[in-house]
């Protein structure tokens, strides 16, 4: 009798049952590892793998909301708690639930990661282990330089950890970044070049190899650029990518046709929903109250996010300009000025991400998005050459850097440059045209030294609608208040 | 028929026999009793707890007696676990309420008898529905993360802490009308026995059983009429118009309808011109609607019993009972329908050796689930100037008006829906069947009298279905085809079936006890007993369901298989076994203690190994009690009728944190993707699942001091008072998990302590008495006080309560303050007494307004109380019982969700919405927006002090209206009036939040009783 007391669960599995009972076992586990960066939780839209909310909460709106809307280019109206402090780059404390988000996101996908490592590394009739290997190290390498990016450190979570309950010490932003960087060195060269669309691959490695060197110089104060430009040759001369034709390929609904992206974060309006995906940047930049929805394919506008003359700027006289990213502003029934960040009709929504086909386009509007996002693209490896010759990283070529600028800005139909054009400065004004609400933009306005202090202001920088200057201990965030709670090794960052 | 001196409430199952002779019978539940006799016989009426009366029959037709307590003996049974005891033996804290305190008037469901009758018990309901969730604390619960209500153990048979899918209320699944009694366990050294489960008390619960003598037959029906009381202040029409015109007038142009484009039988309040989008100018007609007017009826209760009592071949006792109640809630469609049937069987084998008692109990009740939430938010917040119904040829909703917007090619639902069709579009019936029944042998050895063996094997089993249907034209199954642009019939209404689910829940006990009792003459010892037992309870709840999606291109509904998991099953198993002992010794007939001790191991503990320590807790627990009244030196203290002090100690477990982590926390698994949740093409997604393989249980140890008391002639005041404190250690609480160090950020962990402190009085007091009068009183107060001590050197954990957007919580506990307190910051006013918003008091004076100026307060009360009066006079009775809480706060959620003038401003829409009144005081218009931290302040914190009239009833008794029988009508009005300071809806919220709140009613009642 006391053997009932041993009960038996029917659907949830043990790792036992689902290796028998199903041959895709493993890349099942894998699938749920690149899911963590778009997907809320294992039961549709409404789920949640960790304890906040299913909607605020996934990896790619924290990537967007950390990235995007704390530097110029993007702000929200909604007001809400947590958000305005960060569309306002005002009053950021340990509170605010926006970065424990972001957070407890790579802190679930590492253990996460840490599990299947710990898996293949002990079972020894896996089939195509060596794979499933180094995707699950890339995705656990791409959760930490998050980590790095954003909060500067946190605890090193390993499978050799994993299971251990006395809380972690601390790692420092340079002992992350040396794991990282090791771990990156080690299952880059052995990864296959293809490895099916959505996959990680060799290049995808070379492009996160080189995104960790391009910021060297915040992240542990070394200058690195000469080897990120030898992973960005790799991903240019030898990843077989191509800038698509047009640009709003890589922003609409069948974007997995398109040739330049290197990793997207993948979304279906039907199979993969989430209000976290790309579902957060097209809904969110629709209203009915200015736009019609159905031209986007969407079927709900949350009536949320407008780009900032500090991106729309960049391209002059939008109603003149030529270059085609200027096209995607809404600006009928707004006003260019950003006076009240709160009020919709302040600034233009940017309609670069669409649900709507590129080649086929249709009636259908659906409430979520099948836009994939494009997290690694060649237009971004190309930029990122460019500045890498600019600061006169060896091995770069400043020829080669103004011909691939210009591959970037013919295919938006704006003028060529010349190589006396091609400047730090103008690089981060072509980044924003070319890369604004693509999750880059507060990463690479540090490393121009522009995202702290006054020299650089922008709308609402500072919650001042023409710009004030912030401290500089705001390029990290706090590290959340109930990770230190759960992890007393934990110390909360300078200024905080 | 025979009544209660105190009260002259009727006492049933008195024992009436001819002295002399084996002639006899018993009183039924009202009293009345019917007997063949002879003039001289002599009738002798004896009732445990009562005095023996004998009355020498001399031809009266009727013969009514009134039968006077015996406080000398106060022998009442209170049953404890596994047995009984009579009152004046108990050593625990153990309060007894019997048919005759119980609550009446308009009664659906069984908690309802028992609200405001215990100190230190608090039953709260979650609103005004006939099926209302129910809240049970006894003492104020002891735990964070495992559950906090009670044990209810009805006939032997221990509830499942899961509900049938369906149910809301578990114990509106017993007809009210079969309960003899409840015995509410406080304390530890009385609910130890049932160790695993009693960490939060226990309530026993009896139901009637058949009796000797001659057949009884009871039928009583009643009819109620229930109403509900004021809503919020929310703008009326005109006020509204006003009030756009004046804050929001570039809004103006969304008041009302176009003039023309509806069609209704309604009428216009007035026509305003306003200049629409392309700067026209417009004649728009207002109209006047109250939307909770729409959404609410009266609404009619009816409950008909009917049940008989024998003895059946002279032999077998015997009840059997049907009842039958039709509720309706005062939410239009919101229906409840129930049938029970009961029967008790409990005949004597072998010389009466072996004795059998079988109950069982089947219930049947079909409601309909309607969106009350979604109904009653509405039609706060509805434009008011908007019309209920629009039966234009080109209205595609069946006849209700919904606010459309042209976006491309479709004509989309804008906004709110109508609150009306919410309810009218859908209907969900969900209907639940149970049964619930115990076959109980118990045997007297002959070899070794006073030797008694006990099985007792119990089933509570149900099964329940719920379909979801939207009839034709319902919005909520309104869609585009996406192939055709044809704005006039590119949509599609999808009527029919859109989800089903059904579940079966089967739980299982098996308990056996052997148990030896002796007792001494003039020895030091003067009793003995003792018990050893063994106790089997398993818990199995399996269920599917059938989902549906809409098609995205075609917008038609399809079946949403999931791949994972094809029917959509849901499994859960929980098994609890248990090894004890219990050991009673009497001392001189003066000292009694209690010794117990209870092993219990739980399926939630143990991954592979059921003997694994982890999975099992010792739960020991001792008392003793001093009867004072028999001592020498109390034989000359005439005016003390009872007098007895009790000291407990003991440890009760706790291990269902099923809510928080489900049913296998310490076992690593895994759980497949929806196929919602799907990614990488062509592969199935598998999570890994937190879990925690160190669980353990959580122990609460508890100290209590009580003294029973009885003083004065008649038992003029009586009660008890009860002093405890108890320690919850090895807290199960969700906490946060060191970042990268489990599957998920938070998990359940032994971590943490919580202290409680407490006392309650009961007190009886029978006031005036005469032959004619009768006039008691009876009133409990419960103070509790339960405060967190640790939890493991985090700061706080959060306990939800989000308010306006997700992700940030009102609720949390933190060590000093008491469980789940509300975390604010303190308002600060002008000099007119106004808030001013956004501005709160530096607490801590270091000039900066931040989190660490937010204080606590307390959400739950420390006080409770219940008192009631009884007065009779002569056929004559009228009874009512009062609630209350002193203490505790609210937060008035839609104080700040329609207080603020940006209210009415549509979010992501194009349509406007109500707000409270702004002009008369119901909100303040300072308040432009709520955003940031003002959701936070405490001036939406209210105290939730309350006194709330529960019931009031007069009844009258005809005893010659039929032959052989009585009959009694009476009239009865539930929940008359509350008093209190709150402004929200309803103080009486044991959530800390109130928002869509669904109104008690008041209830009128009228009845008829029939004893034959």
């Amino acid at each position: 009798c006391t053997d009932d007391l041993d009960t038996e669960p029917k659907v949830e599995l043990t790792l036992e049952q689902i290796l028998e009972d199903d041959p895709n076992a493993i890349e099942g586990i894998v699938s749920r590892l690149y899911a963590s960066f778009a997907l809320s939780g294992p039961n549709g839209p409404g789920s949640s793998d960790i304890s906040d909310d299913p909607g605020e909460s996934p990896f790619l709106r924290g990537i967007i909301n950390l990235q995007d809307f704390t530097a110029d280019g993007m702000k929200n109206r909604w007001g809400d708690d947590g958000l305005d402090q960060l569309t306002t780059t005002s009053d950021w404390d340990a509170n605010n639930k926006f970065f424990r988000y972001l957070y407890n996101r790579a802190y679930y996908t590492i253990p996460q990661c840490n599990n299947l490592i710990s898996i293949l590394n002990t079972s020894t009739d896996i089939p195509d282990a060596a794979e499933a290997l180094s995707e699950a190290r890339f995705l656990r390498s791409l959760a930490y330089f998050y980590l790095i990016d954003t909060f500067g450190k946190g605890v090193l979570a390993t499978e050799e950890n994993l299971g251990q309950t006395d809380p972690l010490p601390e790692a420092t932003r340079r002992q992350l970044f040396d794991y990282v960087e090791s771990e990156l060195l080690e299952i880059q060269p052995t990864m296959a070049p293809n490895n099916g669309y959505g996959r990680a691959n060799k290049f995808t490695a070379a492009m996160l190899l080189a995104k960790l060197y391009m910021n060297a110089e915040v992240y542990i104060g070394e200058s690195r650029y000469d080897a990120a430009v030898t992973y960005l040759n790799q991903v240019i001369d030898e990843g077989g990518y191509r800038l698509a034709d047009n640009f709003l390929e890589n922003f609409s609904g069948d974007n997995d046709r398109s040739p330049e992206i290197i990793f997207p974060l993948l979304a279906d309006a039907v199979n993969s929903q989430s209000f976290g995906n790309t579902t957060y940047i097209v809904n969110g930049n629709l209203s009915s109250d200015t736009m019609t929805l159905s031209d986007f394919g969407a079927a709900e506008g949350w009536q949320g996010h407008r780009a900032t003359e500090a991106w729309y700027g960049l391209f002059g006289d939008l109603s003149t300009s030529t270059d085609t990213r200027a096209e995607l502003f809404w600006t009928d029934g707004h006003n260019y000025t950003m006076t009240d960040y709160k009020e919709w009709t302040d600034g233009y929504p940017s309609i670069k991400f669409r649900n709507t086909d590129f080649f086929n386009p249709t009636n259908l509007t659906t409430s979520f998005s099948s836009t994939d996002f494009p997290l690694y693209r060649l237009a971004d490896a190309n930029l990122m050459y460019a500045e890498c010759a600019i600061r006169g990283a060896a091995g770069a070529d400043l020829s080669k850097a103004r011909d691939l600028v210009n591959d970037v800005r013919e295919r938006a139909n704006a003028s060529t440059i010349t190589i006396s054009e091609l400047t730090l400065d103008f690089i981060i004004d072509e980044r924003a045209r070319e890369l604004n609400l693509e999750g880059h933009r507060r990463t690479d306005l540090i490393r121009f030294g522009r995202f702290t202090g006054g020299s650089y202001v922008w709308p609402w920088k500072g919650n001042v609608q023409n710009g004030a200057s912030i401290p500089e201990y705001y390029n990290l965030f706090p590290i959340p208040e109930q990770a230190i709670s759960a992890n007393p090794n934990l110390e909360q960052n300078t200024g905080y | 028929t025979v009544t209660e001196e105190g009260s002259s409430f009727p006492l049933p199952g008195v024992n009436v026999i001819i002295k002399g002779s084996t002639k006899g019978t018993a009183t039924d539940f009202d009293g009345n009793y019917q007997l063949q006799v002879t003039n001289g016989d002599i009738l002798v009426f004896s009732y445990v707890g009562y005095v023996t009366k004998e009355i020498t029959y001399s031809n009266e037709n009727t013969l009514n007696v009134v039968l006077a307590e015996d406080a000398a003996q106060l022998d009442e049974v209170v049953l404890i676990g596994y047995g009984s005891v009579k009152k004046s033996d108990a050593t625990g804290s153990v309060s007894l309420v019997t048919t005759k305190d119980f609550n009446k008037g308009n009664i659906v469901s069984t908690d309802q008898l028992l609200n405001g009758k215990v100190g230190g018990l608090r039953i709260t309901n979650s609103g005004g529905q006939p099926d209302s969730a129910l809240n049970i604390r006894i003492r104020g619960g002891s735990s964070l993360s495992g559950r906090n209500d009670p044990l209810i153990v009805i006939d032997g048979v221990p509830l499942s802490n899961i509900n049938p899918a369906g149910v809301s209320n578990p114990l509106s699944l017993v007809n009210p009308n079969d309960v003899e009694s409840f015995s509410v366990l406080k304390d530890a050294s009385a609910t130890a026995i049932y160790g695993s489960r009693a960490s939060n008390g226990v309530i026993i619960i009896t139901t009637k059983k058949g009796t000797s003598g001659a057949p009884q037959f009871n039928f009583s029906t009643d009819m109620s009429i229930n109403k509900a009381k004021d809503g919020l202040d929310m703008f009326e029409s005109n006020e509204y118009v006003r009030f756009i015109q004046e804050y929001h007038p570039e809004l103006a142009n969304k008041l009302g309808v176009t003039l023309g484009s509806v069609q209704t039988n309604e009428a216009i309040s007035q026509i305003i011109q306003v200049t629409n989008s392309d700067g026209d100018l417009e004649s728009r007609a207002i109209y006047n609607t109250d939307w909770r007017d729409n959404v609410l009826r009266t609404a009619f209760t009816s409950n008909t019993n009917f049940s008989s009592r024998a003895y059946l071949f002279n032999a077998l006792p015997f009840r059997a009972s049907v009842g039958y109640t039709n509720a309706e809630g005062v939410v239009k469609t919101d229906d409840y329908e129930r049938v029970t049937a009961s029967l008790n069987l409990s005949p004597k084998f072998f010389d009466d050796k072996l004795k059998v008692t079988t109950n069982a109990k089947v219930t049947y009740a079909d409601k309909n689930a309607a969106d009350v939430g979604g109904a009653l938010g509405g039609s706060l917040v509805f434009d008011p100037t908007k019309p209920v119904y629009n039966t234009a040829s080109d209205n595609r909703f069946g006849g209700y008006y919904f606010n459309t917007n042209v976006d491309g090619n479709n004509l989309i639902l804008d906004g709110q829906y109508n609150p009306l069709a919410l309810l009218e579009q859908r209907d969900r019936p969900e209907r639940t069947t149970r049964f619930l029944g115990n076959l109980e042998l118990d045997y007297a050895f002959d070899f070794l009298p006073g030797l008694r063996a006990v099985v007792n094997l119990g089933l509570d089993a149900s099964k329940s279905d719920k379909t979801e249907r939207f009839y034709d034209n319902a919005a909520a199954t309104y869609r585009f085809n996406s192939e055709n642009t044809d704005i006039n019939n590119n949509f599609v209404f999808n009527p029919g079936v859109n989800y089903r689910e059904n579940q079966t829940l089967t739980n299982t006990t098996l308990d056996a006890f052997a148990q030896y009792t002796k007792s001494y003459n003039d020895t030091f010892v003067s009793k003995f007993d003792a018990q050893l037992g063994y106790s089997y309870q398993n818990f199995k709840n399996d269920g599917n369901s059938e989902q549906y999606r809409y098609n995205e291109i075609t917008g038609l509904r399809e079946v949403n298989e999931n791949p994972a998991n094809l029917n959509n099953r849901y499994y859960n198993e929980m098994n609890l076994q248990s090894f004890f002992g219990r050991a009673n010794v009497d001392l001189l007939d003066r000292y009694l203690f209690t010794f117990s001790l209870r092993a219990d191991a739980s399926s939630l503990f143990v991954a592979d190994d059921p003997w694994d320590s982890n999975a099992w807790g010792f739960f020991p627990a001792a008392a003793f009690a001093w009867k004072i009244k028999s001592e020498n030196f109390m034989k000359n203290a005439n005016f003390v009728n009872d007098l007895k002090l009790r000291i407990g100690w003991g440890k009760t477990g706790q291990q269902d944190i099923t809510a928080a982590v489900g049913y296998y926390p310490n076992t690593p698994l895994f759980v497949a993707g929806s196929n919602s949740s799907q990614y990488i093409p062509g592969a199935g997604l598998y999570s890994a699942l937190p879990f925690n393989p160190d669980l353990t249980w959580e122990k609460t140890t508890t100290y209590n001091l009580g003294i029973d008391f009885s003083f004065f002639k008649n038992n003029f005041i009586s009660g008890s008072f009860d002093i405890y404190q108890k320690f919850t250690d090895d807290l199960l609480a969700r906490v946060t998990v060191p970042p990268g160090q489990g599957f998920s950020d938070t998990f359940v962990k032994n971590v943490g302590e919580i202290e409680g402190k407490g006392f309650e009085v009961n007190l009886n007091m029978n006031a005036y008495q005469t032959e004619d009068w009768n006039i008691s009183l009876n009133g409990n107060v419960g103070y509790v006080y339960n405060e967190v001590t640790d939890i493991g050197g985090q700061a706080n954990i959060n306990r939800g309560g989000s308010l306006r957007g997700t992700g940030s919580f009102l609720l949390s506990d933190v060590v000093g303050e008491q469980a789940q307190s509300a975390y604010v910051f303190k308002q600060v006013y002008d000099t007119n007494g106004n808030p001013i918003p956004g501005a709160f008091v530096d607490l801590n004076g270091d000039n900066i307004i931040n989190d660490n100026d937010r204080y606590y307060a307390q959400i739950a009360p420390n006080w409770t109380y219940g008192f009631g009066l009884n007065v009779s006079y002569k056929k004559w009775d009228l009874s009512s019982g009062f609630v209350g809480q002193v203490g505790g706060n609210l937060y008035n959620f839609n104080k700040l969700n329609y207080g603020f003038t940006d209210a009415v401003v549509p979010a992501n829409n194009n349509s406007i919405t109500n707000a409270l009144n702004f002009y008369d005081g119901a909100a303040n218009p300072a308040f432009e927006t709520v955003n940031g931290n003002i959701q936070f302040s405490d001036y939406f914190l209210e105290d939730a002090t309350f006194l709330r009239c529960n019931n009031i009833v007069l009844g009258y008794t005809f005893d010659n209206m039929i032959k052989n029988g009585n009959v009694r009508m009476y009239g009865a009005v539930s929940n008359p009036f509350i008093i209190t300071d709150y402004s929200g809806l309803d103080p009486e919220n044991p959530g800390g939040i109130e928002r869509d709140f669904y109104p008690r009613p008041t209830t009128f009642t009228l009845g008829v009783n029939f004893d034959f």
